[in-house]
């Protein structure tokens, strides 16, 4: 069958089908990303914490912008030399275009990868400080030492970002236990000579679970003593469990833990309540089929108490679930907890922890800092806060945990931020020798917030050179110091030969209970970042999309163009229009999202 | 549109220098938001750098639109969507000023924080 109007314009719209379907789609995508752009004004207006403004590299953003603007030009030579029968010249366009798209995503990619590898800490106080997590291992006492760069540790390493626990015993949730978390903490304890183990209860024999009922435990003195007896008669556990039968379980004492017997317990947990609902729903059924026989005229409301279940009625047929199962860790080892499992904020000194799957730890909390390089310190927040509680931000800046005595590491601090406030007071006297006051009395110009209450990488390492020359604030040199646009091209640049020189970036160990958030520069982090993901990502995918779209074209329409070729450059016409609005696009997203 | 192939041949010096222009955008936005020098309205970012932005971009959006995807030369039904379309978005980019007409409107109560804690104890008559 012949599509009609791929290549001559219908006579009501004056165009050829594709090319109102791609408008119509085009006009969709318009309210789509508009939508989004809404999202991101709303979000910004409303923030209430200080807004990221200008926080991104440009230079990557930058670098798109170009290439996507020129992969917009080179799709439409493309077209152009479809339209004048240059098939040679099509192809070398088109697979511009495409490698253009190719650039793009790449560098989309280590933006994103610096973005997930980079973490921020929210203290407590309000203080935000960016950086580097350090490696770490724990000894056997559990306690807490860095990893750095050519030391050789004992045992594995693990992201200074974690709650070090000294479990004693660990309960977990059956219908919540999470498997690769299991897998973690027994690979721990094998690590540090240890196994976590069923629960040695004294004067018992061990755990049975049932998933129905079984004729010796119609009561539970009964059902205790039959468990005795059968454990006295059959000894081994094979034969306990084919007297049992297959719908219960029996764990004798100082069996391991291994997450297949989680799982088969689960399955006895659903089979067992599976079973209790079944009594329960025909002694209900049979009360309320009586109390409707006895009393013919009156409502469901008023026989409801005659109709209800009581112990009484179910005594002897329900079975006794259980829906978690504790183990003993033996002995007692310290373990390290992922921060991202910790299911609510635990105090110092704790004797529980609880994971987001139910699981409950208890034993004590070891030291767990998180530690960090730091390549960046931001005050805003805090100065926020402070403004919002009537208080001078630099007063309560200066007396905030970084620069006091309980960071080891307060002295560095407090150097970069006298440096800081130097640099700040010099651009203030520039500002007004440069733009003058008004009538009041007041500078025309001020330093923005970011500038007082933020040291940047740039400045940090701006810092440590001028103090290595000793340079100051103010000086001429002291500016040419500064990293310049190219430096870092995805952000701090940790490999940076001054940086290690110079140890331009702090260490910093922030006490487990000082951290209120951690995260990386994710969506979680805040809404500016998970806007920006949103907006950047939905934007990549198109580029991915139209990428594959003008490939086919590029790779598989020989054939078209010798048959019909007017046919083709109609459709790279309509591949290339998607183009160019993915481009228009991102003429909005790079002002908007790298420099306001 | 260009149609023709002499047409075509003609406007592609034109798609150059359409790219060329955008290019030259590209970098007086970029030098308006980080060279101190060209820093309008206050010290560092503020409105004046962000309607300068916008306004650079929404320029070369529309040559992008004008120009690569022909809509200087285009059948009335295209810009029919494109106006629905781009109405359809402001739109929704106008939805944001339900919060000035409707804004939250804060509870009185001076103690807790609005929400449930089911560690309060209520206590019994």
């Amino acid at each position: 069958m012949e599509i009609p109007y791929t290549v001559t314009a219908r006579k009501d719209t004056g165009l050829f089908n594709a090319k109102v379907g791609i408008w119509l789609f085009l006009a969709s995508e318009v309210m789509l990303f508009g939508g989004l752009f809404s999202g991101y004004v709303f979000l910004r207006i409303y923030a209430d914490y200080p807004w990221p403004e200008r926080a991104l590299p440009v230079l990557p953003g930058l670098i798109n912008t170009f290439v996507l603007i020129g992969s917009s030009v080179t799709v439409v030579f493309a077209w152009a030399a479809l339209k004048m029968r240059q098939w040679r010249r099509f192809q070398f366009f088109m697979a511009i275009t495409i490698a253009c798209a190719g650039i793009f995503m790449v560098l989309k990619g280590l933006e994103y990868n610096a973005k997930w590898n980079h973490q921020a800490v929210r203290m407590d106080d309000f203080t935000i400080v960016e950086g580097h997590t350090h490696k770490a291992v724990i000894d056997e006492d559990g306690h807490f030492h860095e990893v750095h760069e050519g030391d050789d540790p004992h045992g594995t390493p693990f992201k200074a970002n974690a709650v070090i626990f000294k479990a004693e015993r660990v309960s977990f949730s059956l219908v919540r236990a999470h498997e690769s978390w299991i897998d973690s903490m027994l690979s721990q304890a094998e690590e540090r000579h240890s196994k976590l183990v069923a629960q040695k209860q004294k004067g018992t024999t061990g755990i049975f679970l049932y998933g129905a009922l079984v004729d010796f435990e119609a009561d539970a003195d009964k059902r205790k003593a039959a468990e005795e007896d059968i454990v006295k008669e059959y000894q081994t556990a094979e034969k306990i469990a084919r007297k049992i039968g297959e719908k219960s379980l029996y764990i004798p004492d100082g069996t391991p833990l291994s997450y297949a017997l989680l799982k088969k317990a689960r399955e006895i947990f659903i089979a067992g309540r599976a079973h209790n609902a079944e009594i329960r729903t025909g002694i209900l059924r049979t009360k309320w089929k009586d109390a409707h026989a006895n009393h013919p005229d009156k409502g469901n409301w008023e026989i409801a108490d005659e109709a209800k279940i009581t112990p009484e009625d179910t005594a002897g047929q329900i079975v006794k679930v259980l829906s978690t199962l504790a183990f003993e860790m033996d002995p007692p080892v310290p373990l390290v907890l992922n921060r991202s499992w910790i299911k609510r904020p635990i105090p110092a000194k704790a004797e529980q922890a609880e994971l987001r799957d139910d699981t409950t730890l208890a034993g004590a909390l070891q030291d767990s800092p998180l530690a960090l390089a730091v390549d960046a310190v931001d005050f805003r927040w805090m100065a926020q806060k402070a403004v919002e509680a009537d208080k001078d931000p630099m007063k309560v800046i200066e007396s905030s945990w970084i620069f006091s005595d309980k960071n080891e590491h307060a002295a560095e601090y407090k150097k970069l931020w006298k440096m800081h406030k130097k640099r700040i007071e010099k651009l203030e006297e520039h500002l007004v020798e440069k733009y003058k006051r008004d009538k009041l009395g007041n500078p025309k110009r001020v330093s923005t917030e970011t500038e007082r209450y933020r040291m940047g990488w740039k400045d940090l390492l701006q810092y440590a050179k001028a103090e290595e020359e000793g340079v100051f604030p103010g000086e001429e040199k002291f500016d040419d110091l500064r990293p310049s646009m190219t430096d870092g091209f995805t952000g701090p640049d940790h490999k940076n030969a001054d940086v290690k020189r110079l140890h331009a970036f702090p260490e910093l160990k922030v006490p487990h209970e000082k951290v209120a958030m951690a995260s990386a520069f994710t969506p979680k982090w805040n809404t500016y970042y998970a806007i920006y993901f949103t907006l950047t990502g939905l934007h990549g995918l198109h580029v991915i999309g139209g990428a594959l779209v003008l490939g086919y074209y590029l790779l598989f329409s020989k054939g078209l163009y010798r048959q019909n070729p007017e046919w083709l450059a109609n459709r790279v016409e309509v591949g290339g229009l998607f183009w160019h609005f993915v481009d228009l696009v991102w003429i909005f997203l790079f002002p908007i999202l790298y420099l306001m | 549109m260009a149609d023709t192939p002499e047409e075509i041949k003609k406007a592609q010096k034109k798609y150059l220098l359409i790219g060329l222009i955008l290019f030259a955008f590209t970098i007086v936005t970029v030098a308006v938001a980080t060279v101190p020098a060209l820093d309008f309205g206050k010290h560092g970012f503020d409105t004046w750098d962000a309607i300068i932005g916008l306004c650079i971009a929404s320029v070369k959006a529309t040559l992008v639109a004008l120009i690569f995807m022909h809509l200087n030369h285009e059948k009335k039904s295209i810009y029919l969507f494109i106006v629905l379309g781009v109405l359809g978005g402001l739109s929704l980019i106008g939805l944001t000023g339900w919060a000035f007409i409707d804004p939250i409107e804060y509870g009185t109560a001076t103690e807790g924080n609005g929400f449930f804690n089911p560690e309060m104890v209520i206590e019994e008559e």
